[in-house]
């Protein structure tokens, strides 16, 4: 390898040398296109009827976390005239029966495109287990090395032929919570919170050197782990060459000549600019990304903590949809916005809202799922979930089947096997189309 | 536990002490003797004794935080003496380096990298005061249980870190009984524990020797803290209660009411207390000021509660704690969760340990010593076990350096001195880059982040350029064979000769003339880039 010097370190392009490939990985045959061996994550944790079952799905998944705590009462479960109401007024959207916050005039005109799941009931009111049990619809205390999300859509939905990351985080607000069982490879990439690459992403020499030191580097890990499996040396390994071919992809993520055209829509904020990379990631097939957005904990000033929040999401999502929907890519993009928790229906003495999981809201839209509906309701004044609850299991259930990921899927950790989401859950055919 | 087992355990336990009556039985020998019967029990095919050159990496690393220097290495590696390990452990555990390493690793056990402070985070230099003080300990080779509760007491200067990171109760019994007494019981906080005996009054017990604690910043001079990083004072109130809620609801309030737990240890006694008087009023403090000391102390109550012998959890903790250090997993694993439904890997073991660190009066050094004496600490690192850390001891386990361990080994590699390996602080980047390599539960995950920097960020690259008469210039300068140049560069960063054909690869490598007129690197330093980038480095094994 290595003998041909590759120049161009354009998207797209890669070099033989270092690309590991990402076929014979699905096959458990872990060599390189140079023969160097890799971590055989995928025999070590799944049976060899998953590897097989395992496919492309050419879907993606975009999730828009409210970072904090979002407040349904004051977005997409509004109560008017009741005590817990608050301040913001509703307005009707584009569909019958479906109304929003003032705030989300954008959403308003998305509302055909909306599955809005207002039953959701989880069980962790505190921000670091609430984030968990979001990400990976278990409960932290299992002390279990679960993936989150990402990291399991990732494993299923990720092109093999692509030099970019199959999961990239854009900030880290909404938590790290790591590929868990399915091992390194599939953990996240994370980006700074308006999208971009850390500076020293851009390599320090030229492609020659990097292939011929590259060269070098690979005989010496041959010969190192001829004796020596152990997961932390592959780990290393596979960062290595996975770290490569996104250099040579890198320039994907530098959205900044569209962007001074695209922020007059998405509006000029980080947010803004992490909606706009993440279309332009899907539409080079990184298949999922999730963007964190906000500090959404407003135990003080619920309402202009909220408002200000709103006037960021509102026109970044918007036009997300509608450039997702505008380049034919919406109907395999799924669109999740989600947080941790909601938040309480009662308002505090400090004009907040406090931390709730008893009945809220999470949003879908695209991939596949059949928008202009509610599913699930709550009692007049918010307190309780009425009709349908959704679990955090039963939530990630219906991301996994929208993105064709089979949710039961087992996985072995040693000889016990861990389901994709918990037993008992199950996905909302509902929403599902 | 089934009878059967509870039977050979006590049986276990009985030869285990009898044995120990004989003078001559080492710690040592007992721990090579259990963790066999183990490997025996389990099936496991024992490993072979590390290589000395594996040893040698190893045993720098895990005591003084730092790769042998070039000399060092072919010093020990030249050394006839059958006993040359015995010797080289003697001397790292009276090296200044060894207090310095375990101040660092006892402080980001119990701080952790990226913990909260009173006001921001724990910044690098913020760690400086705590870590001097707590190299201080070590030197000194200050018994663990007072080292603990000087910690708790948080009066000597420098010490008072841990209660300016956990500030509030909740956040103090969760990290008192995590780290010192291995045990998680902030679920206890909302609901009585479904498998364990601790109930909420168990949690708010504890509480109620913490509730009353308080850190604050001291306004220090800029010029001292802009060097050393902030001062904190650490008091205790007179009155405070620790408050637990109720089912029911005040009519007056419409919140749930709230009553008064008092302090009650852990699965043991209510607090005997003096009444405060009742017209007590607590003094108005200023900012950065503590109350003036309590005529009677609760957490001083809780500190010889923690410490006496007969604790229950302290001396078992601190066991499992520094046998975790240096072999990869306690017996109780993670090490801050013994439960019922944890169950220990060696518990004759676990016992004998714990029993003999109160027997030497919680003397750390000699535990270390015992510990990396042992052929289970000494194992070899082949085979086909892929686990970082084997449940069994089965090979030694694998860890990555820490980012301290990473800047100074860095330096000694690329062949500075080592006055600039143990000065040099790690960068912003570092940290934040290299700084938590593992996942929740301890496993290396190595991102592509990591990577990334690996290649193209500063340090690495300026370590590896000829510059400053490091290694690299060095050996461009001289006029020995490439032969010999590249076994120094082995030995400087991997701590090993190269074997014959590394050696002829990289004699190619370097000897090939560079052909581009302004070249953005040069092979001697792709080289040392390579030898410092890949896993064998990154990680000690």
């Amino acid at each position: 390898m290595g003998k041909h010097m590759n120049t161009n370190i354009q998207s797209g392009t890669c070099n033989s040398g270092h690309h590991l490939s990402r076929r014979s990985l699905m096959k458990g045959l872990l060599t390189t296109a140079s023969g160097m061996a890799v971590a055989n994550w995928g025999a070590l944790t799944h049976s060899q009827s998953i590897a097989a079952e395992a496919k492309r799905t050419g879907k993606r998944c975009i999730m828009l976390y409210m970072a904090g705590g979002v407040s349904q009462i004051d977005s997409f479960d509004m109560k008017p005239g009741r005590p817990t109401a608050g301040l913001f007024r509703p307005i009707q959207t584009k569909v019958a029966g479906i109304q929003v916050c003032e705030y989300l005039p954008n959403m308003a005109k998305h509302a055909d495109k909306l599955a809005i799941i207002r039953s959701m009931r989880t069980k962790t009111p505190d921000h670091g287990p609430g984030g968990y049990y979001m990400h990976t619809g278990y409960h932290p205390s299992e002390r279990f090395p679960h993936p989150e999300v990402g990291s399991m859509i990732a494993k299923y939905c990720e092109n093999p032929e692509s030099d970019l990351p199959s999961f990239v985080k854009i900030g880290s607000q909404s938590g790290l919570y790591g590929a868990g069982y399915l091992g390194p490879q599939f953990d996240p990439f994370t980006v700074s919170d308006d999208g971009k690459l850390p500076a020293f992403a851009n390599p320090a020499v030229t492609s020659e050197i990097q292939d011929r030191r590259g060269d070098l580097l690979n005989f010496m890990e041959q010969r190192f782990r001829e004796q020596r499996p152990g997961e932390p040396f592959a780990a290393h390994r596979t960062s290595e060459l996975r770290t490569i071919r996104l250099m040579k992809a890198r320039k994907t993520f530098d959205v900044s000549a569209e962007w001074e055209k695209a922020k007059q829509r998405y509006g000029n904020s980080d947010f803004g600019r992490a909606c706009f990379t993440a279309f332009k990631l899907v539409q080079a097939g990184v298949p999922f990304i999730e963007a964190a957005h906000g500090a959404y904990d407003s135990h003080n000033d619920n309402f202009p903590v909220h408002k200000a929040c709103f006037q960021e999401l509102d026109p970044a999502w918007g036009s997300l949809l509608q450039d997702l929907q505008d380049s034919g890519l919406l109907d395999t993009t799924l669109v999740v916005w989600t947080s941790e928790f909601g938040r309480t229906p009662a308002i505090n003495f400090q004009a907040g809202r406090d931390h709730f999981g008893r009945a809220w809201t999470v949003v879908l839209a695209g991939g596949g799922i059949k928008g202009g509906q509610h599913y699930g309701s709550t009692d007049r004044d918010g307190f309780e979930v009425k009709e349908n609850p959704v679990s955090e299991a039963d939530y990630l259930a219906t991301i996994y089947k929208a993105m064709g990921v089979n949710y039961k899927a087992k996985h072995f950790l040693g000889s016990r096997p861990i389901r994709a989401t918990e037993k008992g859950s199950t996905p909302i055919d509902e929403v599902l189309g | 536990m089934n009878r059967l087992a509870c039977c050979s355990l006590s049986l276990a336990c009985l030869l285990l002490a009898a044995s120990l009556h004989a003078e001559e039985t080492l710690l040592r020998d007992v721990i090579d003797r259990e963790i066999k019967a183990g490997w025996t029990k389990e099936n496991l095919t024992p490993p072979t004794k590390s290589s000395d050159t594996v040893f040698l990496r190893r045993i720098y690393l895990d005591l003084v935080g730092v790769i042998p220097s070039y000399d060092e290495a072919t010093a020990f590696l030249k050394d006839t003496d059958p006993k040359k390990r015995e010797k080289l452990i003697d001397k790292l555990l009276a090296d200044p380096r060894y207090a310095r390493q375990q101040a660092q690793v006892f402080d980001l056990a119990m701080l952790t990298r990226s913990h909260k402070l009173v006001e921001g985070q724990v910044g690098y230099r913020n760690r400086g005061r705590f870590r001097e003080w707590l190299a201080k300990q070590f030197e000194a080779n200050e018994p663990y249980d007072r080292i603990a509760g000087k910690i708790l007491q948080a009066e000597e200067d420098g010490s008072q870190l841990f209660f300016a990171v956990y500030n509030g109760a909740d956040e103090m019994v969760t990290a008192v009984s995590r780290f010192f007494l291995g045990t998680q019981i902030q679920c206890a906080k909302c609901h009585d524990h479904p498998y364990e005996p601790w109930t909420q009054k168990d949690y708010h017990g504890m509480s109620g020797f913490f509730v009353r604690t308080m850190a604050v910043e001291v306004a220090g001079k800029s010029e001292v803290t802009n060097q050393k990083g902030k001062q904190y004072r650490v008091g205790e109130k007179t009155v405070g209660e620790a408050l637990f809620s109720l089912e029911k609801i005040d009519p007056k309030t419409k919140k749930k009411e709230t009553i008064p737990i008092p302090p009650k240890f852990l699965l043991g006694d209510v607090l005997k207390e003096p009444e405060t008087p009742k017209d007590f009023v607590e003094p108005k403090l200023k900012p950065g000021e503590v109350p003036p000391k309590p005529v009677f102390s609760r957490r001083a109550k809780f500190v010889s509660w923690m410490t006496a012998k007969e604790n229950p959890f302290f001396a078992k903790a601190a066991a499992n704690r520094f046998w975790a250090q240096f072999m990869g997993r306690g017996f109780v694993h993670p090490v801050d969760d013994f439960n019922s439904q944890n169950p220990t890997s060696n518990e004759p073991l676990l016992r004998a340990i714990e029993k003999e660190l109160v027997a030497h009066k919680f003397d750390y050094k000699w535990l270390v010593r015992e510990i990396v004496n042992s052929e289970a600490y000494q194992a070899t690192d082949l085979g086909n076990v892929t686990d970082a850390m084997p449940k069994f001891y089965e090979r030694a386990r694998i860890r990555p350096l820490i980012v301290e361990e990473l800047v100074a080994s860095l330096h000694v590699a690329t062949g500075l001195p080592l006055e600039s390996a143990l000065k040099t602080e790690p960068t912003k980047d570092m940290l934040q880059y290299l700084g938590e390599p593992a996942d929740g539960q301890g496993r290396f995950q190595g991102s592509m982040t990591e990577h990334l920097f690996l290649h193209n960020g500063d340090q690495f690259r300026g370590l590896c350029r000829p510059n400053k008469g490091n290694l690299s210039e060095q050996l461009l300068a001289s006029t020995e064979p490439w032969e010999t140049k590249v076994e120094k560069m082995f030995l400087s960063v991997l701590s090993r000769p190269p074997s014959s054909e590394e050696k002829e690869r990289f004699v190619k490598y370097l000897s090939v003339p560079v052909k581009e007129a302004k070249p953005t690197s040069t092979p001697i330093e792709e080289a040392m880039w390579v030898l410092v980038s890949c896993s064998e480095f990154r990680l000690n094994r």
